[in-house]
Parts: structure tokens; sequence; C-alpha cells
């Protein structure tokens, strides 16, 4: 363990055209991935996306109606060849969004059952339940009955009873949506230096983008059981392939209009209040744009350039906005801006000046930060 | 989380087709004991010729059944007694249970426990000790109240409807909803009542608005069981309506079967009404308790209850009358009924004895049917909680294609009156020749015991499973354990008291049962609760009641027991 670097060649896991269907709807829509050594991918998606069911298909708790699952070269799953290996049969290690702790078993039995289940001699699994058991913080809690935690530590017992056997892949389902927001972002912490520590591999299954974003070396978007995109957080964020990976992952701004040319760089007339207007942006890879069409600008908030009215521009490509409310927030003011009088949208603003409502502003939108979307 | 539909629809399903084979074998075996046999009770209602001569088939029954005067009033009185009971117990129930789980009542635990006793006290019993009291002649309430001046004859009248009624109410419809709904009121999210008291309603006020419809799935569901339970019903019948030639469905089809020529036609007939009217029930109690409509009462919430305040002293004094007169009445004359010369003879010269219990304890008839009785009652608690617990299993936790089936069926023995299961198992076993040689054994009555018990044994049982969270087997897949290895570490481990509890409800219930056991009896494996029949047929009262005391004591160790063992009632 510990060596290798994230996203280095070895694949641990990779599934191939992997579909499940509960009755008539599809929840698992030929999903392909695949995951290399040391890293921490995830799946990421709003409720009922499929997540939670191509975790389970990796786990082995489901079996698939269509395409193969294959763990460290070894095929665990084929719909084709109609089998599925048992979960046990897997070495996986798991932490379930309940954690599930067995309540009938203390925290030392709880960490001592995959062991014993291995055939390891007593001294062996006391010496190695101590070491994982300190590694989480829960050294001297041997004997406290599982149920008898705090959730905090119920997730620190459910993550050594996954890691004790040194499983092959860590799946996470959900495992800090049981805590309050302070211990969550304690747990993140752990879990992620606890990873790189150990140099794990990890399947993680969330729908809180922060969570995502801040936790992994790849994400997997998914929607209505398809795979939408994968890639690092940062290409995520700031190169979505789809509307669906735009709206989900953090906040944009969306002004339309019509497509006037397309070239390396496109260029928009705006509709509406902003009519008059033109702007400027690239185009997104793969999505075609004709003159004549309606089109969606596309920009994240904090990517907007905030000037006053008579300022030096540096491009061309603005917007005149009136801050309709402004509050203060401390480090920050939060303005609601009216664009044209019709669109609005919410910018935070430096505390180095000093605002006030119906103050005309100048928004600056940089070409490079704007993306053109087909409407 | 993909949200709780996907939970709940996301079971495993890594069972092998060795698992499908497995539960379809399962499938077969409870639809042959259950489903078979009530087809052959239909079959049997359009055959019409005497028993011993060749088969005919007609409608003879049929018109029997809905034709003759006498099973007319029997149908009639059925729906009656059943209406009228419910109607009385249920606004009670739901008082009581709201003032066990929802107020500050002092010792409100062990009312609780006291309605548990109650609920097994054998209704058999129960009704002997009330006939002390009630008697129109002799009843010990009558005569104190004939010396009153203006009172020429002690008011009360056991043997009447309302006596029907009354002990039917104390012996089953009362206790059960009472120890059903307690629980699933405690459940209840305290937040919807608090935010009644906020807005300005009083705690009266609220209870009414507010609790009682939030639980109105729950109360529904415990008012088709009970009044499916209800429908059962036979002992009190048998002993208080035959003096005033009052008949109900059960006893009236053990009028037409137990007489010089049986009228299966008609007896049969009348059971298929029944059982056709109690369908509809069943198929409303599984949509109650499939469609998660208990979401909003499950689950940890903080719980909070309401002062009572000065109705303090007032709901005291209640639960102390209704606690007399459900468990201490019954129990104390049930005690004193085995001492006395005379059966209800209170004012003869001396009316203690003690020679009912020596007659009854050297009587070679009772040690033989102690014996059958304890061997009876545990072989049903072991078999029940095996078959049970897999009916359970796997309606519960698999995929398996057949389970809402299997989960069906395992209601219907509730659908027909215990006395027509038991003849449908006699035909069942009388009829298929490689059965034959259990007629008349003990096996046969357990395995009747384990089939009259599936509708309460595998509800409980499957709640138990529901709180158990599958994640907890997964876990334990996913760490490198097999499906048995799991089975037994952690399913069995954590499900014991629920399944122990349930094992120990099916003694006291085996114990005590008469209605699946009347006409699967011979002397050779006859248990107690058919002897203290045959005791009162010979017309030795006074032994009768000795065994009515001594299944009366067996069923309240019983009730220790489970309680002990921390099952707790629930619905669905």
């Amino acid at each position: 363990m510990g060596a290798e670097q994230p996203g280095s060649t070895e694949t641990v896991l990779s599934l191939v055209g992997v579909t499940k269907r509960f009755g008539p709807s599809t929840v698992v829509d030929r999903v392909s991935l695949s995951i290399g050594r040391g890293e921490v991918f995830t799946l990421l998606g709003p409720s009922g996306c499929g997540k939670t069911t191509t975790l389970r298909l990796v786990a082995g708790l489901e079996r698939p109606d269509a395409g193969d699952i294959t763990l460290r070269d070894r095929l665990v799953a084929s719909a084709s060849r109609g089998f599925s290996l048992a979960p046990n049969q897997r070495n996986l290690g798991m932490v379930f969004q309940s954690y599930a702790v067995w309540p009938h078993m203390t925290v030392f039995e709880n960490v001592a059952y995959p062991l014993e289940l291995r055939g390891m001699k007593r001294a062996a699994i006391r010496d190695k339940v101590a070491r994982v058991l300190d590694l989480v913080g829960l050294a001297g809690m041997d004997s406290r009955p599982g149920t008898l935690l705090s959730g905090g530590q119920m997730q620190r017992l459910a993550l050594s009873r996954a890691l004790v056997y040194e499983p092959d892949l860590l799946l996470l389902d959900e495992p800090f949506s049981n805590l309050d927001a302070k211990l969550r972002e304690q747990m993140r912490e752990e879990v992620k230096i606890l990873q790189r520590r150990l140099g794990i591999t990890v399947l993680f299954v969330t729908h809180d983008q922060v969570e995502a974003l801040s936790l992994s070396d790849r994400i997997a978007v998914m929607s209505n059981g398809c795979v939408e995109q994968v890639g690092a957080p940062r290409a995520l964020y700031e190169e979505p392939s789809s509307a669906f990976v735009r709206d989900f992952l953090g906040q944009t701004v969306i002004l339309r209009g019509t497509v006037d040319s397309a070239a390396a760089q496109v260029v928009v007339k705006l509709d509406g209040a902003l009519a008059g207007h033109t702007l400027v942006g690239r185009p997104v890879p793969g999505l075609t744009l004709v003159p004549g069409s309606a089109a969606h600008v596309a920009i994240r908030p904090e990517d907007i350039e905030v000037g006053l009215p008579d300022g030096g521009a540096a491009h061309a490509n603005r917007v005149p906005g009136v801050i309709e409310t402004l509050g203060f927030v401390g480090d920050r003011y939060e303005a609601r801006m009216a664009l044209g009088g019709e669109l609005r949208l919410v910018l935070h603003l430096s505390r180095a000046r000093a605002w006030r409502e119906g103050e005309r502003l100048d928004l600056g939108l940089p070409p490079a930060r704007v993306s053109v979307w087909p409407a | 989380m993909a949200g709780l539909t996907e939970a709940i629809d996301a079971r495993p399903s890594w069972r092998l087709e060795l698992g499908t084979v497995l539960c379809t074998l399962l499938l077969a075996l409870v639809a042959l004991c259950v489903v078979f046999p009530l087809v052959l009770v239909a079959i049997q209602s359009l055959q019409v010729a005497p028993p011993g001569q060749p088969a005919r088939y007609g409608l003879d029954g049929w018109r029997a059944a809905l034709g003759e005067p006498g099973l007319r009033a029997a149908l009639v009185n059925t729906f009656t007694i059943t209406l009228v009971r419910q109607l009385i117990s249920l606004p009670l129930a739901v008082l009581i249970a709201w003032l066990l789980a929802r107020t500050d009542l002092p010792g409100r635990s062990w009312i609780e426990f006291a309605f548990w006793a109650a609920f097994f006290l054998p209704p058999f019993t129960v009704t002997l000790s009330w006939i002390l009291l009630l008697d129109p002649e002799y009843g010990l309430v009558n005569t104190w109240l004939a010396k009153l001046p203006f009172l020429g004859k002690g008011p009360f009248n056991i043997y009447s409807f309302w006596g029907i009624v009354w002990l039917h109410v104390l012996t089953g419809s009362l206790t059960v909803k009472v120890i059903l709904l307690t629980p699933a009121f405690r459940n209840m999210n305290a937040s919807f009542e608090e935010a009644s008291r906020v807005a300005g309603a009083g705690g009266l006020r609220t209870a009414l608005r507010i609790t009682v419809p939030v639980m109105a799935p729950a109360i529904l569901s415990v008012l088709l069981l009970g009044t499916m339970v209800s429908l059962q019903t036979f002992e009190v019948e048998q002993v208080l309506g035959l003096p005033f030639r009052f008949f109900v469905f059960s006893t009236s089809i053990y009028d037409l079967l137990v007489t010089r020529v049986p009228r299966y036609d008609a007896a049969t007939a009348l059971s298929v009404v029944i059982l056709v009217a109690m369908l509809p029930l069943v198929f409303a109690q599984q949509w109650l308790t499939q469609g998660r409509r208990f979401t909003t009462v499950t689950g940890q919430f903080q719980h909070r209850v309401q002062p009572l305040g000065r109705w303090r002293v007032p709901v005291l004094i209640f639960f102390s009358v209704l606690l007399l007169t459900v468990l201490g009445v019954p129990v104390l004359f049930a005690c004193l009924g085995t001492f006395m010369k005379l059966f209800g003879f209170f004012h003869i010269a001396d009316p203690w004895t003690l020679a009912n219990w020596s007659t009854v304890l050297a009587d070679e008839t009772f040690l033989r049917s102690l014996r059958n009785t304890l061997v009876l009652a545990a072989g049903t608690a072991v078999a029940t909680i095996v078959v049970h617990s897999l009916i359970a299993y796997v309606v519960v936790r698999t995929r398996y294609a057949g389970r809402r089936l299997l989960d069906f069926i395992s209601w219907l023995p509730f659908t027909v009156p215990g006395i027509i299961l038991g003849l449908a198992l006699l035909w069942l076993f009388l009829g298929v020749g490689v059965l034959r040689p259990l007629y008349g054994t003990t096996t046969l009555l357990i395995v009747a015991g384990v089939i009259a018990g599936l509708p309460l044994g595998v509800q409980l049982i499957k709640s138990g499973l529901l709180q158990l969270g599958a994640e907890l087997e997964e876990a334990s897949r996913i760490a490198g354990a097999t499906w048995w290895l799991t089975y037994r570490r952690i399913v069995l481990r954590l499900m014991a008291p629920t399944l122990l509890a349930v094992g120990m409800i099916t003694f006291v219930g085996a114990a005590r049962n008469i209605g699946n056991f009347a006409l699967l009896t011979t002397s050779a494996n006859r248990p107690l609760s058919m002897l203290q029949l045959d005791y009162v047929a010979q017309r030795k009262l006074e032994e009768a009641v000795v065994v009515a005391c001594i299944i009366m004591l067996v069923s309240l160790a019983g009730a220790l027991v489970a309680r002990l063992l921390g099952l707790r009632g629930s619905v669905g």
C-alpha cells in the first residue's frame, strides 16, 4: 500500500455497459467506468440518479441485467454469462449510510468479524484490530457496545471495519450524510488523510457537490441512470459538457439570445430586457450552434467582473445591472442584481468598497469564462 | 442516498437459482397446508350426500346455509356481535393507547404490561370466572344486588347477547387493540401534537383533531385485524350462547358437525360465506401495511408526554377499575372457582374444598392431557419459529417472485373460523394417503397450530425484520460472510428476542387453543384445552375449572416471559 500515485495505470475496477432495471424503470443505464489504483472516484448526482444502485452492483448486492464488472482483472459479474459473484467473494470494504454497526457486538467484535471470517488467528486479530482502531482514533474503546457510540465514532468504527482486511476497493455510500455540518467537514478531512496515507482505492457515492469536489480525484456525474460526464473536479466545474452538469455543479447565470455567428468564438445577440447587447463566448465542444438559432449564454457568478459604469473596459463583453437589495454578511456583501430590469442574479461583492442599493454597475463577462449553449 | 423508495426496492438479490427453488418449495408447502384445505372446504360444500354414502353433488348445503332461518340468524348474529364489539372496544382502545403512550400517567408501563397479561388470559377461563359473578340465579353480583330493597332479582344475565358482547370486549377486542396501538402511538412524532398545542388547541382537541387522524392508518389496521380475529371466536358463544339457543357462525358450524348425522355441506357452505366476506379485509389490511403508510409514525422521535394535570386521579381510578375487570376478576375467580364444591354456588353451607384439585391431579386422563399439551405447545412453538421466520424472511428480504403470494397466503388462516380450519385439515390428513397415519397424533395438532398461528407469527417477525435494516446483513456479506453465516450470526442473533417471544405466544396459544383442535383430537392426543371442554360436557364443571385455571397460569407465565424478552406489539 501507499507508493502508487493517484491515477496510476493499474485498473482496480471497471464497469462495461452495466445496466440495472427494477421492473419497468431502468435505474442504471449502460454505465461504463474505470477506476485506477489509489484513486478516489466519486459518483455524484441527485436522488434517484442510480449512483447508489451502481455502488450496490459493484458490491454484489445487486445483479446487473446487462454488462460486465471486473475487479482487479477478475470478472465478478457478467450478465451475458449469467453470473454474479456473491458480495462475500469480492474482497471489498463498504461503509454504509447507516454505518450498519452490529448492535449485538462490541467495537472489537465488529472489527474482528471480517478477520475471523478469513480464518485469522486470535492473537493476530487482536493485533490488527488494535492497530486499525488506533488509526481511526477509537483506541481504548474495544469493549464498548457498538450502539453506545456517537455518530462520528460509529462512522470511524464502520470505516475501520471496512479497512481492517485491506480490501481491494473501499465503497463509501453517502457516509457523511448522517453527521452534522461541523463533524461532516472534520470526517471528510480525516477520510482524505487516511486515504492518502494508505493509498486505498475508493468508490464514493454522494449527492453533495462540496464533498465530491473536495474529496475526489475524479468524479462521474450521473443523471437518470446515465453517466453524464467524467473528469477531475476542476475540469467538470469549469468545462461542463452538458447543461445538466453545468447546472448541477455550482451556480450558473444564464442569459438568453440568438446566435449571430459561430466560429472559434460565438457571438450572441441577447433577447428580452438586454436586447441590443452582444456577448462573445466560447462554444461547448460537441454541441453545434447555427447562426439564427436560440442560445444560452452561461457564466459562473464568481467569474463576473463588477465595475463602475464609467470605468475603463478591458473588453466589450459587458451588460448593465442595478443593485436591488444589498446585505452585509460579514466577510462580503451579497447583492441581488437586476439586469435590464428583468433578470435577477446574486453576486458577492467585496467589502473593500461601500455599495448602496440602487447603484448602477457595469458587469463584465470575460469571454474565456463565457460558454454558449444551444437553448 | 437515493431516497427511501430505492432503499426499499433495492433489496439484495444475491440468492442464486438454488434460492428460488427453495422459496418455491416453501411456497408450495404453505399452499398445500393452507390453500388446498380451503379448496377442499369449498368443494365439500357442494357434496350433499351424508357421510358414508357415495358422493353426490348439489346445492342443498348452500340452500341451507343461506335459507334455513337458524343459520341465517347465526349469520346475522355474527355480524351484529362483531359490529357491536368493535364499536365499543375501538374508541376505548384508542383512548387507552393514547393515555398509555402520550401522557404522564403514573405506572403506565406496568398498566401496559397488565393489558399484555390480560391478552394472554384464555377466553374460556375468563368466561367461567364471569359466570361466577353474573349467573342470573347464583352469580355473586346478582345475589348481592338482589339484597337491595328495590330490586327483587339480580339485574344481570350473562347468558344473553350483552353478556357475550361483554366477554368479547374483555377477552379479545379490547386488550389486543391496546397492546397493538400503544406502541404505534408511542412512535408518533411529537411535533405534530406540539404544533397543534402551539397553534392554540387544548390537549383533548389536539388528541381528537391531530393525534387520531395521524394515527388513522394504524387504527384502521388494528380494526381490520380485530374484526378478523373476532370472527374466529368460538368458546364464549359455545358456553354462553347455547343455554339460550344463540348461535353465531362458528358455533352453528360446530353444531352442524357434532351431531349424529354431520351436515358437512351446510357447515362448509357457511364457511365459504365467511371466507368470502373476509377476503376484502385481508386485501385492505395488506394495502394499508404495504404502501408505507406508516412512514409518518415510525422512526425515532423525541418522546415527550402530555401532563394529565387534574385528570390524573380520575384517569387512575378509570384504569384501576378497568384492570380489575379485565385482569383481576378473571384471575381471582378462576382460582376461587377451583376450590368450590359446587361451581358457582357460594351460598351453600361450607362451599370450599380441595377435592377438585386432588381429583384432577390424580386423574390418569389429566396427566396424559397435560403431557400432550406440553409436547404440543413446545413442538408448535419450535416449529412456528422455524417456519414463520423463513416465510417472513422470504417476504421481507428477497425479491422472490412469489413473495407477495406467500404473504397473502399467510393471512388466510385468519379468514376462516378455527373450527373449519380444523375440519379442512382433517380432510387433508384423511384424504391424502401418506398423511393418514398422522391422524390422532400430536404432530397433526402441531401442524394445525403452526398454520393457525401464521398470520400473527409472520406479521410479528416481519415487523421485527423490517426494523432490523438490510444494511446490517449486507455489511456482513461484504465483510466476507456467506448467506448462511450471515443468517446465523447476524439475523438470528438480532432477531432472537422477537423469535423467542413469538415462540412464547405460540406456546400459550397452542396450550389454550380449542377451535382449531376441536375436530382433530382423539382420546390419544387430547390436550388440556379439549379436556376442559370434555369435563364441561360431562357436567364436571369443577374439574373443568381446575384445568382452565392451570391453562390460565401457564398463559400468564408465558405473558411474563414474552414481555421480559422485550416483545412489543406492532402493527403491520
